[in-house]
């Protein structure tokens, strides 16, 4: 009977460690995207892996310390202007990835995110400096300030880099809460929602970015567990999304704003620099105390001048889709962006208010061309912030 | 003994008591700036004033133009102060032929509070103004400029402009900018010519 419980015991144990064993194989697929500059490579696994790579020529060889099963997302690499041919091969258990170039070139930088596992390569065409040897330390989530924290300590803390891996869109109003009302009731929680799913898509699909939504259908959300949502998801983007409305029926055009105590656009500031010579010392308020006080109290303040810079960054793009003399990168005390632990936007893509424009928000191919707007915007910051700590 | 022991800590339980109640009564007479609309105003702008005609300079939006520009009215000033103020409210939400006045039809002003101190005048709008806004940022911009400017422009001494509906204060007002802090005026929406 002991003999029998022993066996019993030994037997469990021999099962546990049976299914710990990495008997399993690999699914990897493959993707890439040519950008200004450089083209990507994603290497997505249902898995985490060990991985290698090699320069050689005009080849990029990734080796994969596992058997990784046929796919057939590598023939849409081949897409890229860059890649001319890419081929996997498995042997002794191990499976190596080849992606030939058509000219010379360079790996600028690879880094790894998670959930899912992402192994990316970001390639440029020539044979300059490569740093792709030199292994980022990329930091799961950035680092979010503590409230108690002294502001001179975030500041250090931020100067670390931050690798963009998580984005969060908020598309504005839903539910109840209608937001701005065109002429033929369409309404603005309907619109930003469609430009909010079509700029999802194009994130996850282009750039193989996590992307969290405030909300995914009709409903209402408050302003502040909007924030909270991003916050706690550790995004290092928000996007918030919306239309706008004017007592004018004449305005028009996209507005891109962020929280700042200074207007970046130039004529705003040229205006507002003559109004306040012309006042006097009223036109001095504006340095008031308490003002900076509520703006170092929010947690925005840290990042004003990444938001401004991807401001600019979605306001050009919208520029050139709508064709409208620059309204300018704005600033104003939006409640959704107050308390964003990280670079926030809020967009207004065009005037409800505005009868042509209002037809235009109607279209759903004029949306496509907003989110693709926006994502562009997105895209160029993600690749400026990058270059600027390279 | 244990008579003396009683009386010892009810003695310093009465010590601690009178000195919590001191620190408390102090600490509420001196309430941080960010609460001043909590307590009565110190000044409510009740002084009499000179009852000379004066001149007003009024802003408001045109069709073609995203900028307030000036409209003159001249009036024999009431002889308070906050009456002042109140007129040219009432002269904002009138409107004026061919301009574009931000403000819903049917908005009034229920009551205002001046605190000379800080500068902070308080605007207490009917509830028409949450029912009956249209949502959009620019459209809630406006609105809160045409006010703070218009009074931040002609008196001098009012610094700052706080908004409150039916006596309340409100986070947002269609689900945009924060309302909670009071505005300080800016002039980049306004052109003086």
């Amino acid at each position: 009977m002991k003999i029998f419980k022993t066996n019993i015991w030994l037997l469990s144990i021999l099962l546990v460690l049976f299914t710990q064993l990495p008997i399993h194989s690999l699914t990897i697929d493959v993707r890439s995207f040519d950008h200004q500059g450089f083209t990507r490579v994603v290497l997505e696994g249902d898995a985490s892996f060990k991985y290698d790579f090699q320069e050689l020529g005009k080849s990029l060889k990734i080796k994969i310390d596992d058997r990784v099963n046929p796919t057939d997302s590598l023939k849409n690499l081949e897409a890229s202007h860059l890649i001319e041919s890419v081929s996997q091969s498995t042997r002794k258990g191990k499976s190596e990835f080849d992606i030939r170039f058509k000219s010379s070139y360079s790996v600028q930088r690879h880094f790894v995110l998670e959930r899912p596992y992402r192994l990316v390569f970001d390639v440029a065409e020539g044979g300059g400096p490569s740093r792709g040897n030199q292994v980022e330390v990329v930091e799961e989530s950035p680092q979010v300030p503590e409230e108690e924290e002294p502001p001179q300590r975030q500041r250090e803390s931020r100067n670390k880099k931050v690798v963009i891996e998580t984005i969060c869109i908020d598309p504005g109003h839903g539910g109840n809460d209608l937001g701005a009302l065109g002429s033929t009731q369409v309404s603005e929680k309907d619109i930003t929602l469609a430009v909010g799913k079509k700029l999802r898509r194009m994130i996850e699909s282009k750039l193989g970015l996590r992307v969290i939504m405030t909300r995914e259908e009709d409903l209402e959300v408050s302003l502040d567990s909007r924030v909270a949502l991003a916050n706690n998801q550790k995004a290092q983007l928000f996007v918030s999304i919306h239309v706008n409305g004017s007592f004018r029926k004449s305005a028009r055009g996209p507005e891109t704003f962020f929280v700042s105590l200074q207007a970046t656009d130039p004529e705003s500031m040229a205006l507002a620099q003559k109004e306040n010579e012309a006042l006097g010392d009223i036109g001095e308020i504006a340095e008031n105390d308490d003002l900076k006080l509520i703006l170092w109290n929010m947690a925005q303040t840290e990042y004003i001048k990444e938001s401004s810079k991807l401001a600019e960054f979605i306001q050009n793009e919208l520029n050139v889709l709508l064709n409208t003399i620059n309204r300018g990168v704005k600033q104003a005390p939006f409640r959704v962006l107050m308390r964003a632990s990280m670079p926030a936007v809020l967009i207004e893509v065009a005037f409800l208010s505005n009868p042509r424009e209002e037809k235009k928000l109607t279209d759903d191919a004029f949306l496509d061309k907003v989110a693709n707007s926006i994502y562009n915007g997105i895209a160029k910051f993600i690749y400026y912030q990058n270059n600027l700590f390279n | 003994m244990n008579k003396k022991i009683i009386y010892s800590l009810v003695g310093l339980a009465l010590i601690f008591f009178i000195t919590s109640l001191l620190i408390f009564l102090k600490s509420n007479s001196e309430l941080p700036d960010g609460d001043e609309t909590l307590r009565p105003p110190a000044q409510t702008g009740e002084e009499i004033l000179q009852p000379d005609p004066i001149t007003l300079k009024l802003f408001f939006y045109t069709r073609g133009s995203r900028y307030m520009k000036p409209v003159t009215h001249e009036l024999v000033p009431p002889t308070i102060r906050a009456e002042l103020y109140r007129l040219l409210i009432d002269l904002l939400l009138a409107g004026r032929e061919n301009y574009i006045t931000p403000v819903p039809k049917g908005v009034g002003l229920r009551t205002l509070y001046f605190v000379e101190k800080s500068g902070l005048l308080v605007l207490d709008f009917s509830e028409e103004l949450v029912h009956t806004f249209p949502a959009g940022t620019s459209s809630e911009l406006e609105f809160i400029y045409f006010m703070v400017n218009n009074l931040c422009y002609n008196f001098k001494e009012i610094k700052k402009v706080k908004f409150l509906v039916a006596g309340n204060s409100m986070k947002i007002l269609t689900g945009h900018i924060n309302m909670e802090h009071p505005f300080y005026p800016d002039f980049r929406y306004i052109l003086d010519k």
